[in-house]
């Protein structure tokens, strides 16, 4: 090798380093669906982040698990209580719903659905933005696949799965990142819109014309079902804010009903939306 | 060891709220470590790496972390090679200088690649290099400290 090459072999690998990924982002621009490396390195990293985030938990598990036995007694007394007014509050409800639909049906939904919940802990955040997306411990081998729907605990939208998707590990984007989009419609007025979100946190509700006075504050958001990816009636968020701008729409601010701070676990609805219907 | 202490700290941030987890940017951190100790090349090869694991585990353009982080490395490595980094302030100030500029570099390429503004006014990112630069000059000491006292890791 030349003399003025092997001065200069550090500034030749970062320009090689640099110009290959430059090549990458070129590649991607605009951007599409996942390419194959980055399938191929998020295939191999996720299980290695997955296996030190359970690491991390077991040792978390077993010092919880202590201060847990020390009071096992007190707090066996507040779950049986807790449980005793939650089958009355269940039992409340199930009779109001026998009410509403015919009972067969009901039930069959119910069962149907039950089967197609499956839980999932949260082992990663975007780097990039944490309102983007979460890495969730469930891949392709427990059944989850692209555009599944994920809930909080509490049956509230959180976003949807994306891909790529791994033997055990998948990536949902959030409702709050701005390249989401949900239909849906004001619970009380029914009016439609599209919720996307605005990258911190909260969402955003488009295409309702600034002649439009009815969509009001605190008015809930619920899917609608028509982008044929998330299921009709799961609650979505609140408005928090309806601006009048000098445009064609309103400025909507949109508060998730989904808590970021205690988002996990969570559930991936292993159904499609035609199936419900 | 470095490693395990950054680990839980991120665990701990998540625990007590996602948002503070953008005050660090523990992957710049990593790099700059051990391109201090191995030199430019490994920086810019270590940097390269690091940076497209954290794009893997990113939604955007897969590359614009890989890219920042890989010139990080190589410019963490040289500076380090040139100048004795190793005395509390001035390691402070060569990691507030190198994750600002790393800061600047990936909203930068974002921001182009993107053609939009990023959203970084009201959230924790701005502030990100400083607290960095802080936690990792005092991770740094306390690091040189444990070396010291145990010849075996030197």
């Amino acid at each position: 090798m030349p003399l003025f090459l092997k001065e200069r072999k550090s500034l030749l690998i970062l320009i090689v380093l640099v110009f290959i990924q430059l090549v990458l982002i070129s590649l991607q621009v605009p951007l599409e669906d996942n390419n194959y490396f980055e399938r191929a390195i998020f295939s191999v990293f996720s299980p290695i982040q997955h296996g030190l985030v359970s690491f991390f938990q077991k040792i978390g598990n077993i010092w919880n698990g202590y201060f847990y036995l020390k009071d096992l007694k007190k707090n066996n007394t507040n779950l049986r209580e807790e449980i005793f007014s939650l089958k009355q509050e269940n039992d409340l409800l199930r009779k109001a719903l026998n009410s509403l639909q015919e009972e067969r049906v009901m039930m069959e939904k119910l069962s149907n659905l039950d089967q197609n919940i499956l839980a999932a802990r949260i082992i990663g955040l975007d780097y990039s933005n944490v309102y983007k997306s979460v890495i969730i411990n469930k891949g392709s081998l427990d059944g989850v696949e692209k555009n599944l729907v994920v809930l909080d605990k509490h049956g509230h939208l959180v976003g949807r799965v994306i891909g790529p998707v791994a033997i055990k590990e998948s990536r949902v984007q959030l409702i709050t990142d701005p390249e989401s989009g949900v239909s849906v419609y004001s619970q009380a007025d029914r009016i439609q819109g599209i919720v996307s979100g605005d990258g911190r946190g909260r969402c955003v509700l488009k295409y309702i014309l600034s002649t439009n006075e009815e969509l009001k504050k605190s008015d809930s958001l619920i899917t609608s079902g028509f982008d044929g990816i998330f299921p009709r009636g799961i609650p979505v968020g609140e408005v928090i804010s309806v601006v009048q701008t000098t445009s064609l729409f309103h400025d909507i601010r949109v508060k998730p009903y989904f808590d970021f701070r205690h988002l996990d676990p969570v559930a991936v609805l292993k159904i499609h939306p035609t199936d419900m219907d | 060891m470095g490693l395990t202490i950054v680990f839980l700290l991120y665990l701990a941030l998540k625990t007590i709220s996602f948002s503070l987890i953008q005050l660090f940017n523990i992957f710049g951190l990593i790099v700059i470590y051990f391109a201090m100790r191995r030199g430019e090349i490994f920086g810019a090869c270590f940097g390269a790496g690091c940076g497209l694991i954290q794009d893997a585990f990113s939604l955007g353009v897969f590359g614009v972390a890989g890219l920042s982080k890989t010139i990080l490395g190589f410019l963490a490595g040289y500076i380090a090679k040139k100048i004795d980094v190793t005395p509390p302030v001035r390691n402070f100030l060569f990691i507030l200088f190198l994750l600002g500029f790393e800061f600047l570099l990936w909203a930068l390429l974002s921001s182009f690649i993107f053609s939009q503004k990023l959203f970084i006014g009201k959230t924790f990112y701005s502030l990100q290099p400083l607290t960095t630069a802080i936690f990792g000059s005092i991770l740094f000491i306390l690091l040189g400290k444990i070396k010291y006292l145990s010849p075996d890791l030197r």
